[in-house]
């Protein structure tokens, strides 16, 4: 079977560069030759081939790996219905904005606004599986409506903010305000969140609905969870109360 | 064909294409787990009377279950579609749902067919019923007063195999017992089988219909008897006292000839004079187990 695509960034990106339309279905299926000419816009200078800025090697298999420095590489997999994306390192902003179904796994940090809307959409993630082993920045998951993002590391502020149903797991410290305006939707904190006023208390539980999803992104995405947060308790906080109220926070008891 | 000094007889079991579930239940610990299961498995023998046909089929290390704790496989079997939907609903419903710490997960996801479970039971939170899609399938989560009752939205259904079985003939009820108590004990945690009945063991084998009432579909098997040897056309050697059946259903077919093989060898022992097996002339059920070809090895 093959090992899918890889695309080698050729050489660090001296601005931003816009990848919405890179991954965007059906790409699949596509050959190194046709993915390299689908087009990326550079902030300064405008459309060109990704196969300027990568060298795309390998034969399509439902899968593609980025390597090199994309910390500057935005909106890579918006829209994402198909396939696995795999990025090594960090990647920009507004990664995974709006995506569907497939996967997309950055093993580095991700940028602002990854998973959510994109502008003038009401809906965020719609399906999916999301996951940063690194840290995130502001706004993860806005808006979501369906699917599963986990971050590794801390998730900076408004992670969730106004999501309408879904999963997010942050095994890090949650930024300020999570949750914000959702009015479905879970999220677990297992390393320190501070729920909005407009969240209530409800119950210290072991919710059993999480294990099955931490098992899963250990199995799947190898990442670590411990023991005592599989089977530990969780505070639940409902909210936000200024919204549906139906959706929750899971805080981890680490003691 | 004789093992251990044991007649194999040259006959067959007759068995039947029906509906089949596999319920995956955890627990925080095995007492709850066994306790909801052994709810959910209760008065389900035979669907001649109970509607349903179940039993536990082996139980899961924490490692092998869906939410990484204890758990039981259990096998939940009817002659239709429409009636397993049913009673699994009705089922996990008064039995899981009400059982202490456990959760409810499919074990059959890659079956085709389909029947909602958790979409009915989601009703019990009265509208406070939360659910989430993980990994493409979606899980009720029904408030209690314990905390949540975690249940799959749908379970799939397989055509499995009903009435598999073989009858032991013992020189007296006590080595009919002893042999019988070997070969449960010898199926038990067998893949893809249960023994519906009581310990694993039937005494009542039945045949089709009544002798006296048009309306009974089964009444005592008549010609294996001992006590009405001398009124009937009785299928018994001289020496045999006691007969008990183990009743055998599976996933498939090859399922069950497995486990009869491991069962027969088992119940071979002292005091048993002859195995035979229960069928209907080969004309009603479209799986049918040749004892002696299936302990030559060579499958239903």
């Amino acid at each position: 079977m093959s090992d899918g695509l890889t695309a080698r960034l050729k050489s660090s990106l001296e601005q931003r560069v816009d990848c919405s339309a890179v991954l965007a279905a059906p790409w699949a299926a596509l050959s190194a030759d046709e993915l390299s000419k689908r087009t990326v816009e550079l902030e300064r200078h405008g459309r060109v081939p990704l196969g300027e800025l990568f060298e795309i090697k390998g034969s399509p298999a439902g899968r593609i790996r980025f390597t090199g420095d994309l910390s500057r590489a935005d909106r890579l997999a918006a829209g994402l219905s198909e396939g696995t994306v795999t990025v090594e390192g960090n990647l920009g902003d507004e990664a995974g904005l709006g995506m569907a179904a497939g996967a997309l796994v950055i093993e580095g940090n991700a940028g602002a606004r990854t998973g959510a809307a994109a502008p003038g959409f009401r809906r965020g993630m719609t399906g999916g599986e999301l996951i940063v082993q690194g840290s995130a920045g502001a706004e993860a998951g806005a808006s979501m409506r369906r699917g599963m993002l986990a971050i590794g590391g801390r998730a900076g502020e408004r992670v969730g903010l106004g999501m309408i149903a879904g999963n997010i797991v942050v095994f890090g410290t949650a930024g300020e305000n999570a949750g914000l305006w959702s009015k479905r939707g879970s999220i677990a904190a297992l390393g320190g969140i501070t729920p909005p006023a407009s969240y209530a208390y409800a119950c210290t539980y072991q919710p059993i609905h999480l294990r099955v999803m931490l098992l899963r992104l250990q199995t799947l995405y190898g990442i670590r969870v411990r023991k005592r947060q599989l089977a530990g308790l969780y505070r639940r906080y409902s909210g936000d109360l200024a919204e549906l109220g139906k959706g929750e926070i899971l805080e981890w008891m680490a003691t | 064909m004789k093992i251990r000094g044991v007649v194999i007889e040259d006959t067959f079991a007759e068995a039947f294409t029906m509906r089949v579930a596999r319920i995956i239940i955890t627990g925080s610990s095995m007492r709850w787990v066994r306790a909801a299961a052994l709810k959910l498995t209760g008065f389900a023998t035979s669907v001649i009377g109970c509607k349903v046909e179940a039993g536990i089929e082996r139980e899961l290390p924490a490692s092998g279950t869906p939410d990484g704790r204890p758990g039981v496989s259990v096998l939940l079997m009817t002659m239709s579609k429409d009636d397993l939907g049913k009673r699994l609903i009705e089922r996990i419903g008064q039995t899981v749902l009400t059982c202490p710490t456990t959760a409810c997960y499919d074990g059959f996801p890659d079956a085709a067919d389909r029947v909602g479970v958790g979409s009915a039971l989601r009703f019990f939170g009265d509208g406070f019923q939360g659910s989430k899609v993980i990994g493409g399938e979606r899980f009720w989560r029904i408030p209690v007063m314990e905390g949540e009752f975690l249940v799959q939205e749908k379970f799939g259904m397989i055509k499995g195999v009903g009435g598999g079985n073989f009858l032991i003939l013992g020189r007296s009820a006590e080595t009919a017992l002893e042999a019988a108590e070997r070969a449960a004990d010898s199926m038990a945690s067998h893949d893809g089988v249960i023994l519906p009945f009581p310990g694993g063991v039937v005494r009542s084998g039945s045949k089709v219909g009544s002798r006296r009432s048009k309306t009974m579909i089964a009444s005592t098997n008549d010609a294996f008897c001992p006590t009405l040897r001398a009124v009937t056309k009785t299928a018994l050697p001289d020496e045999v006292n006691s007969v008990l059946e183990i009743v055998i259903n599976g996933t498939d077919a090859a399922s069950i000839a497995s486990a009869m093989r491991v069962g027969i060898d088992a119940a071979c022992r002292e005091g048993v004079v002859a195995i035979s097996a229960g069928n209907y002339g080969g004309k009603l059920g479209p799986h049918h187990f040749h004892l002696r070809k299936i302990m030559a090895g060579d499958g239903a």
